[in-house]
């Protein structure tokens, strides 16, 4: 498995960078692997966090402090074992501290009533890709996810 | 859309289509491949990767119900029921 090492991936720990932190939760590593790499370009301004399941994701966002950076994005699998991607969104909303962080559902699924879920919950929807060719552009719409502000600087600076 | 239809297109177009279009039914890996299985309107279409989601080795279409066969045999029905 080949790791762009440009790219600050850190599995699981708490940020130690002042870059803007995407969460991604998904259990396929190769799909984790793919967006890692996807967001290589932005490495100067984004650190990608992974976690394995939507369980893991929660756990790792309830272990912030008030003082630690809050995701910039959290990018979330549908199917995930322990806790699926559609639970950990309708959690996050309930969530005061991150009920409103801009959240994408990212899945093999095109199925509308995945999408409306998606809707119903202020939630980004994008299907994954078929082949790598199409992540540029998928990577372009999970930024477009952020806030104003950090879409800016994330653009900043193109490796 | 049929079978003759899609087969027509280059690869570019075809890959475009099962993903504007194309319902994901499933994924199985055999050996050293990875396959995404999908249906397009009246048929169903196999993408084979020599590596997961990097590069599609080929396509391949069938309308029979038998390619869902490998696909079926994945789903843990214990958890379904359980």
């Amino acid at each position: 498995m080949t790791r762009v090492t440009s790219l600050q991936a850190t599995y699981m720990t708490k940020p130690v960078s002042q870059k803007n932190i995407v969460l991604y939760a998904d259990d396929d590593p190769d799909d984790l692997e793919l967006v890692q790499d996807a967001f290589a370009r932005y490495a100067k301004n984004v650190e990608v966090i992974t976690a394995r399941d939507g369980s893991q994701a929660l756990s790792w966002l309830n272990r912030l402090s008030e003082e630690d950076p809050r995701p910039c994005l959290i990018i979330l699998d549908i199917n995930m074992p322990v806790l699926n991607g559609k639970e950990v969104l309708k959690r996050l909303r309930n969530m005061e501290q991150f009920g409103s962080v801009p959240v994408v559902l990212f899945t093999t699924s095109s199925m509308p009533l995945d999408d409306n879920f998606a809707r119903k919950y202020s939630a980004g929807f994008v299907t994954k890709p078929l082949d790598v060719n199409q992540m540029q552009v998928i990577t372009e719409l999970f930024i477009d996810h952020c806030s104003d502000e950090i879409k800016k600087n994330i653009r900043k600076h193109i490796l | 859309m049929t079978v003759v239809e899609f087969e027509a297109l280059g690869m570019t177009q075809q890959v475009s289509m099962l993903y504007r279009h194309g319902v994901y039914i499933g994924k199985q890996k055999r050996l050293d491949q990875v396959m995404l299985l999908y249906q397009l309107d009246h048929f169903y279409v196999e993408v084979i990767y020599s590596r997961y989601r990097r590069y599609i080795s080929r396509l391949r279409c069938t309308s029979s119900v038998s390619v869902l066969d490998p696909y079926l045999e994945q789903i843990d029905v214990e958890q379904l029921v359980g």
